[in-house]
């Protein structure tokens, strides 16, 4: 997947402007809303999804990011969706399956959407203002800090891979480079791991990792005239 | 396999959403006074890697799969510490990936991260026994990963159950599916783990050794119930697909009494017309699915253990 997750995070537009606690309330009452709402009522699906459009509009998310995220989805709950039909022998539970995928596209749209609108590293000094444990918010940090890096180094260890492999591998043989490559990714991890630590412990590390409001940050940039480049 | 919402009703997401919140609360607790410690950047790389290790494909006839990490993290860091860490992929998955719905979190952490990794652990350890050689934990990490993936899906087929009125659906054919479906599933996880496990013995013992002598030999009772609940969870996973077709005990009850008449819905009588055409082909194919899972997991834990006799060498040259 090309780019950051949270991309379009760190926008200007009314939706990034909201308190990230409306947000998280508007999208598990979306949630919740697409749960409850029985067949019979499909039109009201229609209503849901065109508000998540609206959101996605407002924010100014392209339509080609959202059918490329749709595109990875869509498979997915359509195989989970079409084991309904195919429990009944496909004479029945068509309905059932399209239930199913309805419910999960407007969940997920409005997913993508919170995602979108509110940069993750602000959803987790939200959460670690709530009182979420700081053991999770910071592995979460740290999980996000560094989730990039691995897989770049796994990317460069694919592509020194298939520069040393001529020919097309037997099926098995696959599976054993496979579990190979991840093996080595899980020990350069964990040497990385033990050198973060140290460097955490060098800079006065004692078992609390602090969050701030990296918005105030930016606001500073804007201010001094400086280029706004932290959000990368 | 991730629940998307849409699936489980509003009381099971809530309910399997507590029951995840204890657990991972738990977890936490354990991991408290150890903060100082490398723990945190250990559990967002381990996260960061079963992210990245996901990304790697083992390409199977037609589709192909890719590691779930429940049992890698277990032994590697630990119950508690791979419970955080499975966690946090899947509420990353959920937020940033859309992978398994946001109601339907609950229910995910509770299958991949508690049952994966708890479940997971203490089946691991519990066939680990007090002096593991690499054979024995290639097994011991094999079979765990399997009977791991089953009760998952156990655990699944219940919610599910639990969701939809009676009627709703053939039960006995979707649990049929989903178990089949989670017996491959197990498979391939049950091989990708073995594959890792066996890596990580050649090249860091003492990764895969760390936790274990950390463990000492308290809580052994109560891992051995949480190995034995996690069997069961595995068999009773395919049981469920016969077990369905039976009333429930309060729908026996009502119908002893005669109450069933007056409330039977249409849709039921709908569920035992489905029901019968079909009665052949399940017991098959669900008993094939587990006679399969179990044989293949042990002859491919067998034959990946017999390449393993030359390897005693590397870890004393290691430990010297």
């Amino acid at each position: 997947m090309a780019g950051y997750w949270d991309r379009y995070g760190r926008g200007a537009t009314v939706c990034h402007r909201w308190p990230i606690e409306a947000k998280l309330g508007v999208v598990t009452a979306i949630t919740v809303v697409a749960l409850l709402i029985p067949v019979e009522h499909w039109p009201l699906f229609g209503v849901l999804l065109a508000v998540v459009f609206v959101g996605h509009s407002l924010a100014r998310i392209p339509l080609a990011y959202l059918m490329r995220r749709l595109a990875f989805f869509l498979p997915l709950v359509l195989m989970l969706g079409a084991t309904i039909p195919a429990a009944e022998g496909f004479s029945g539970g068509w309905e059932t399956m399209w239930l199913i995928v309805f419910r999960s596209v407007v969940t997920f749209l409005a997913l993508v959407w919170l995602v979108s609108v509110a940069p993750f590293d602000l959803l987790l000094a939200t959460l670690n203002r709530y009182r979420c444990p700081p053991v999770l918010t910071a592995t979460m940090a740290c999980m996000y800090r560094y989730v990039y890096v691995l897989w770049d180094e796994l990317g460069r260890m694919q592509t020194a891979r298939r520069a040393r492999t001529f020919k097309r591998l037997p099926r098995w043989r696959q599976w054993y480079e496979g579990a190979q490559l991840i093996g080595m990714l899980l020990l350069r991890a964990f040497g990385r791991a033990e050198r973060v630590h140290g460097a955490m412990l060098a800079r006065g590390f004692a078992g609390r990792v602090r969050f701030f409001d990296t918005r105030l940050l930016r606001e500073v940039g804007r201010e001094s005239g400086g280029d706004d480049d932290d959000a990368g | 396999m991730h629940v998307p919402d849409g699936l489980l009703s509003v009381p099971v997401c809530a309910a399997t959403g507590a029951a995840s919140t204890a657990a991972v609360g738990y977890s936490v607790r354990r991991l408290r006074d150890r903060l100082a410690d490398r723990t945190i950047p250990m559990i967002g790389m381990m996260a960061a890697l079963v992210f990245a290790g996901q990304m790697v494909n083992f390409p199977l006839v037609g589709i192909s799969g890719h590691l779930l990490g429940g049992v890698l993290c277990a032994a590697v860091l630990g119950p508690w510490a791979g419970c955080l860490a499975m966690t946090i992929v899947l509420v990353v998955q959920c937020l940033l990936f859309g992978d398994g719905g946001l109601l339907a979190l609950g229910a995910n952490v509770l299958h991949m991260a508690v049952i994966g990794v708890w479940g997971g652990y203490a089946v691991y350890r519990f066939l680990l026994g007090s002096d593991a050689g690499p054979r024995r934990m290639l097994m011991a990490a094999m079979i765990a990963s399997w009977l791991s993936v089953m009760a998952a899906a156990a655990a699944f087929c219940l919610e599910f159950r639990l969701s939809h009125p009676a009627g709703a659906f053939d039960y006995r054919n979707v649990f049929s599916l989903i178990v089949a479906f989670h017996s491959l599933i197990g498979i391939g996880e049950a091989v990708i783990t073995g594959l890792l496990v066996r890596f990580l013995y050649r090249h860091r013992p003492d990764l895969l050794y760390g936790p274990v002598a950390e463990g000492g030999s308290s809580g052994g009772v109560r891992r051995v119930v949480a190995a034995g609940l996690v069997a069961a969870l595995a068999i009773a996973a395919f049981l469920s697909p016969f077990a369905s077709s039976l009333p429930d005990g309060l729908e026996a009850a009502a119908e002893r009494t005669g109450m069933a008449r007056l409330e039977r819905s249409p849709a039921w009588s709908v569920f035992s017309d489905y029901e019968l055409p079909a009665i052949g082909w399940q017991p098959a194919s669900v008993a094939a699915a587990g006679i399969i899972g179990v044989v293949s997991v042990v002859v491919l834990a067998l034959l990946m253990s017999r390449t393993l006799s030359g390897w005693k060498s590397d870890r004393e040259g290691l430990a010297a």
